[in-house]
């Protein structure tokens, strides 16, 4: 057991390696640029600062820019290298200063095809500087509605996985589907015209999605996996079809829905509401509030009820399930909608906390998938406490590393996990004989 | 087409005589004892791959309140005859038929609605829910029949009454296949098929297990054992088929098959004639 664990790490570690290298190279091929807008600090507004001259020197470049009406410059420096930017003090407004006087000339690296912001500080910083307490509450917070959205889609990521033995690559795709149709529903922006549509209030467009996310689910099994399971196609060929899927979905939605992030109307810009330390929207912590429901009620519903007992039977042996008398493509079919509603859910969530874009559930594929196999592989419970010290982990670790390297840690403790607990951390050793 | 059995290839008694290992070989027998059988098999072709064959026109039935064990060498079909019964492998031709029903290729959850129950060899509990969560899995069917079922299948093994919240995944061996005799008898199926229930166990636990399930015989399930523990199975056992390459080579009651000589010399060894 342990060693097909094993085995099918490894297999999903590679070919997400393989996924995410066939999902890079987006890049646009234009000329590079230096850029920046200048604006003065002044009682808790910011202020343009037109006519202040910058100098941009380096390999072949010489050139100084004019800052205009709104503060902003720009320099083409026309090819990628490390460029030394001056603001010249002397050609700002009275009573305008840097906010460090001897940081008036940055060095800067461009690379290729970027659009390279600077930015020079001026007047006296209106930032309220947090305490280090402050800060790891505040993302905490954060962390824990972002582990709770990552467990309400990797449960139905364990469920399938630990009913079918599939290990979804296209599980992101059901979360991006969900932002993406409740985007559509509720603005109305359809994909396809549908003449007198004009979008509908946001809770009655997340009922609809999750509808069509249930139906999305079922059409899931009933069309593609159920009839790959009946011919007996292998685990390891079901993952490639999978990869496949997301593949196509992915792409699929970025010419339905564009490559631009958007935002729900509904949610845009609400203001945070303080508790203590934690600033955040009414929204946010609406969002978490259903998502702690949402999971109890999983959990119970697995716990507790027949059909749970009998989709963690499954889980066990279907083989045995199914000699017991218990239908097992019926409970199949049951985790598949449940499991794509879960997904959508998760996805209008992080639509709503940090925008909607063709590759959200992409995104978070990576961090479901440790989730799921930190918590122990197949068992819905370890999925969620491994969502929650995964979101946690990835959030609260800005405080010390790079905004960048966030989910490099969170896979760093995977794999310490792992190497101390091979089951993850509720799967149990089973006793052997 | 009749299939050939007792065919000149095949291994034969000398004992023709009383009406012994012998008789199980002709079809005519099988054709008049099966008359009033609870569960019946006939000519029953069956195998795992297209093509390779395990079972090649097997013919078996059980009686009402019938304690029937099946032995024979390694690769005779003796779980493949269970799992073909069971609908858990398919049926390339022949018919098996439960009091004259015909449910040849039927899936195994209809059959456990139809009262038979099956245990297989190995995997047979789910370990990760509890004692009591594996018995209810048996009659998922029929979530009403529980509380009645549970108090017969603890009064059959007490200790899974007390032990009801624990992980099967934690039992041992012995205990494990006590769950699983437990959990396909809670539908009360009128037949139960046992998948080499004593593999693996140590020589006390396995004695357990034949005791236990004579004890269920008589309580009034028909039982069909299939045994590698040939000399104690057929010590047990109202009946014996011996099976060979996919066939019945033999039939008779346990006492005449154990003290059959060329049963002895095939399948028993030796050993059992001191």
């Amino acid at each position: 057991m342990r060693r097909r664990v094993a085995v099918a790490l490894a297999t999903m570690m590679s070919a997400l390696v393989c996924v995410l290298g066939l999902g890079a190279g987006v890049a646009h091929a234009e000329g590079e640029s230096i850029f920046g807008f200048l604006r003065n600090a002044k009682g808790g507004d910011l202020v343009p600062v037109e006519g202040a001259k910058i100098t941009v020197k380096g390999p072949g470049v010489n050139e100084t820019a004019t800052t205009d009406d709104t503060g902003r410059w720009t320099v083409e420096v026309g090819k990628p290298g490390t460029y030394t930017v001056t603001i010249d003090q002397k050609s700002l407004p009275k009573g305008v200063t840097l906010r460090n006087p001897d940081a008036d000339s940055l060095k800067v690296p461009v690379v290729e095809s970027q659009d390279k912001p600077v930015l020079f500080a001026l007047g006296k910083s209106t930032r309220v500087i947090q305490s280090k307490w402050a800060q790891a509450a505040q993302l905490s917070a954060e962390g824990l509605r972002f582990g709770l959205i990552i467990a309400l889609a990797a449960v139905g990521l364990s469920l399938i996985f630990g009913t079918t033995g599939l290990t979804n690559f296209s599980h992101g795709e059901l979360v991006t589907l969900g932002a993406i149709i409740a985007w559509w529903v509720s603005t109305g922006n359809l994909p396809l015209s549908l003449p007198g549509y004009g979008g509908v209030n946001f809770l009655v467009a997340a009922a609809i999605t999750l509808a069509i996310m249930g139906l999305i689910g079922w059409a899931n099994d009933a069309r593609l996996w159920g009839p790959l399971r009946r011919r007996g196609t292998g685990l390891i060929a079901a993952m490639i079809v999978s990869i496949g899927l997301s593949l196509l979905l992915r792409y699929l939605l970025l010419y339905l829905f564009s490559g631009s992030s958007r935002a729900y109307p509904a949610y845009r810009g609400q203001k945070g509401v303080d508790i203590g330390p934690i600033t955040l929207s009414p929204a946010d912590y609406i969002s978490m509030a259903i998502a702690i429901v949402v999971l109890m009620a999983v959990a119970y519903a697995l716990l507790r009820t027949r059909l749970g007992k009998a989709t963690r039977a499954v889980s066990d042996n279907p083989a045995l399930a199914s000699a017991s008398g218990i239908d097992v493509d019926g409970v199949i079919r049951t985790v598949w909608i449940a499991g794509s509603m879960l997904a959508g859910l998760a996805g209008i969530l992080l639509g709503i906390a940090q925008g909607i874009n063709f590759q959200i559930g992409f995104q978070i594929l990576l961090l479901m998938f440790a989730a799921v196999t930190l918590g122990g592989l197949g068992t819905a419970f370890g999925a969620l406490v491994g969502s929650i010290v995964v979101g946690m982990f990835v959030t609260v670790s800005t405080l010390v590393i790079p905004a960048e390297l966030k989910n490099v840690g969170a896979l760093g403790i995977l794999i310490i996990i792992l190497l101390v607990r091979p089951q993850g951390i509720l799967g149990r050793a089973e006793r052997v004989g | 087409m009749t299939t050939q059995q007792g065919s000149d290839d095949r291994p034969r008694t000398d004992s023709g005589t009383e009406a012994g290992a012998d008789s199980g070989t002709d079809r005519g027998v099988h054709e008049r004892a099966a008359g009033n059988a609870l569960l019946r098999a006939d000519e029953v072709i069956a195998g795992y791959v297209p093509g390779v064959n395990i079972l090649n026109g097997c013919d078996f039935y059980v009686d009402d309140g019938e304690l029937v064990g099946i032995i024979g060498p390694n690769g005779a079909g003796k779980s493949t005859l269970l799992k073909a019964i069971f609908g858990l492998i398919k049926v390339s031709s022949g018919t098996i038929t439960l009091r004259g029903e015909d449910i040849t290729g039927q899936k195994a959850n209809q059959l456990v609605t139809k009262g038979v129950g099956f245990v297989p060899q190995t995997n047979n509990v789910f370990p990760s829910l509890t004692i009591e969560e594996n018995l209810q899995m048996g009659v998922f069917q029929a979530p009403k029949k529980f509380k009645q079922s549970f108090e017969f299948v603890t009064g059959l093994f007490p200790a899974l009454g007390d032990r009801r919240a624990q992980r099967a995944g934690s039992l041992s061996g012995g205990e494990r296949q006590m769950v699983a005799m437990g959990r396909a008898l809670m539908m009360e199926p009128s037949v139960l098929l046992l998948d080499e229930p004593s593999a693996g166990l140590s020589p006390a636990l396995q004695d357990e297990v034949f005791v236990r399930t004579r004890q269920i015989n008589r309580a009034g399930v028909s039982v069909i054992m299939v045994e590698q523990n040939a000399r104690r199975c057929l010590q047990i056992c109202d009946r014996g088929y011996v099976l060979d390459q996919g066939r019945n080579a033999y039939t008779a009651s346990g006492k005449d098959l154990s003290n059959d000589p060329k049963v002895i010399e095939l399948y028993l060894g030796t050993l059992a004639k001191a």
